[in-house]
């Protein structure tokens, strides 16, 4: 499968909108268009294959489920994740003839992902590090009193940085490595070890994205019992997950009352409790 | 009297919105994002350039939170900005006082509630809704996200401007504490259902008698393997303190042994 120059002039463009620090903003930019989930159907509409571009955003998506990036730092990023790793694992699933829809397929998409996620967090911190010059610029327009240029610099300049940081290695490496993908069907078999680690790797790797997830709400060994619950309704009650996600609501509400209640009575209800009675009722 | 008018809280609302983050770098986060949030506030609420000047230094200091629920503070420095130029005893160091004291806070509520639940709430919702190559899921999360974020975000401006310091009792009050700790327990069973749906590790290992380990397994828990892996990665990440790349390179060794072992095969050919 080829990827020509204006599908990845479409890809490069995404890229600059969707990273983290991106240029569609931080709620459209990264947390909307930079999510596999979505960027599997902005791919797919733009290689012409929607149903193959969700179904390996969504095989990614679930590794980078809870992709905090506290003070900024990241151990991943999202545009070399969505918009380099979901184009090449499209081309790679359909280049070794496997159909998307397997376990299989979506394994090797979550391999790839992830590897070239990871190496494109060099990309954050060039981006970062070229911003440093037009901050430099809007430190001096501070100084003096030249206001609107501070719109240039927090808005217009940056795309300099997006241009080399994000732009380019978009398009380069998407339109490389589409041919990339006969070169490994020749030199790597199926059967061999190295194409089932990679397969193994995919496997596992959604193990490690809920588990950064876990490490804000499970402290300790006890607090696994809420997660298992959710896991217990999927995997053996075969509920989905909007089923499953009514089943939570209700024993939040329930969660909520019980809290509510404990904090009526570690506190006796004075004159100014009179908004929480309401919510009892 | 100075009020600012709507048109202007709106400027600065959707400049804030869209340019929190634009001009990001190491060295200064969100600050530029923030100068040029109140930027038009200063040129509304003064006349001379001297105290436009004086007006914008103050927000020339470091700024750094969760940007969507950070909305809440640059909607108080645009109400505490309009009662410093009425006259009223607030001086830039105090709204700067109360910047750097609310960036902490605010940072963790909206990595925990906004970045680490709501947003897999609505992406496990939207890969339930995907199963197949079905383009549901991507469009019911780009719609509600952004519905959510926009009306939600607006909202928080908007309060802190009101009610200036009152503004933080929303986020931090007893009602509040047992919300979070509900919505969170949803996130958490939602994350569950998505690890048993979207984790599928399977061993091939034929056990001496003949039988499947796989099969085996499945009946005493469905999917134990995936959950086992799970817990082991928690493990590694809060009681190791091993960095999620490191765990991830862990996992291409454990693979690779796997494979070699034979518990571990794909089993595909070209």
């Amino acid at each position: 499968m080829e990827i020509n120059i204006l599908q990845a002039v479409l890809l490069g463009i995404c890229a600059c909108l969707s990273s983290m620090p991106g240029l569609g903003g931080t709620t459209f930019g990264n947390y909307t268009l930079g999510r596999p989930l979505v960027a599997g159907l902005v791919v797919g509409l733009i290689l012409g294959d929607v149903k193959t571009g969700i179904i390996i955003g969504a095989a990614i998506q679930v590794i980078y489920i809870a992709l905090v990036t506290p003070g900024g730092t990241v151990s991943a990023d999202v545009r070399a994740i969505s918009y380099i790793g979901i184009p090449l694992a499209i081309c790679a699933v359909k280049g070794m003839g496997l159909d998307p829809d397997t376990a299989q397929a979506q394994s090797m998409a979550a391999a790839l992902g992830a590897a070239v996620g990871t190496l494109g967090t060099v990309l954050f911190y060039g981006t970062a590090t070229m911003n440093l010059i037009w901050q430099h610029i809007g430190w001096k327009a501070v100084k003096n009193g030249e206001f609107k240029k501070l719109y240039l610099v927090d808005m217009g300049l940056p795309w300099i940085s997006h241009f080399i940081f994000s732009f380019l290695p978009t398009v380069l490496i998407t339109m490389a490595g589409a041919g990339m993908v006969d070169i490994m069907k020749s030199y790597l078999p199926m059967d061999g070890i190295a194409m089932k680690t990679l397969f193994t790797v995919g496997s596992l790797l959604p193990a490690v994205g809920v588990a950064i997830l876990l490490k804000q709400v499970v402290k300790k060994a006890v607090d696994f019992i809420t997660f298992f619950f959710g896991f217990t309704l999927a995997a053996s009650m075969g509920l989905n997950l909007i089923a499953a996600a009514i089943i939570g609501s209700f024993f939040a509400v329930i969660n909520y009352k019980i809290m509510m209640l404990q904090s009526k009575k570690t506190a006796p209800a004075g004159p100014a409790n009179d908004d929480e009675d309401e919510e009892d009722i | 009297m100075k009020n600012l008018s709507k048109k202007t809280l709106n400027k600065s609302f959707v400049t804030w919105f869209y340019g929190n983050l634009t001009c990001f770098s190491q060295e200064h986060m969100q600050t530029f994002g923030y100068l040029c949030a109140m930027l038009p506030i200063v040129e509304e609420l003064y006349e001379k350039e001297e105290d436009k000047k004086k007006a914008m230094d103050t927000y020339t200091a470091f700024f750094n939170t969760e940007p969507q629920i950070g909305t809440l503070v640059v909607g108080m420095t645009a109400g505490l900005e309009e009662a410093k130029a009425n006259g009223q005893p607030i001086d830039g160091e105090a709204i700067n006082g109360i910047r750097a004291g609310l960036m902490g806070p605010l940072a963790g509520i909206g990595d925990s509630m906004i970045v680490g639940t709501l947003i897999p709430i609505l992406l496990g919702i939207g890969l339930g809704l995907s199963s197949g190559g079905n383009p549901l899921g991507a469009i019911f999360y780009i719609i509600v996200w952004n519905f959510l974020m926009w009306f939600g975000m607006k909202f928080a401006y908007f309060k802190g401007y009101e009610l200036g310091g009152k503004a933080v009792e929303i986020l931090v009050g007893e009602k509040a504490q047992a919300i979070r700790d509900s919505i969170i327990m949803i996130g958490t069973i939602v994350i569950g259902a998505v690890a048993a749906s979207w984790i599928n590790i399977h061993t091939s290992l034929i056990l001496p008698g003949g039988g499947e380990l796989q099969k085996t397994l499945d009946g005493i828990y469905p999917k134990m393997l995936s959950g086992a892996a799970v817990v082991f990665c928690w493990w590694l990440m809060t009681k190791r303190n091993i960095s999620p790349t490191m765990v991830m390179l862990l996992l291409v060794v454990i693979a690779f042994v796997g494979v070699l072992a034979g518990f571990f095969d794909p089993g595909l050919s070209y």
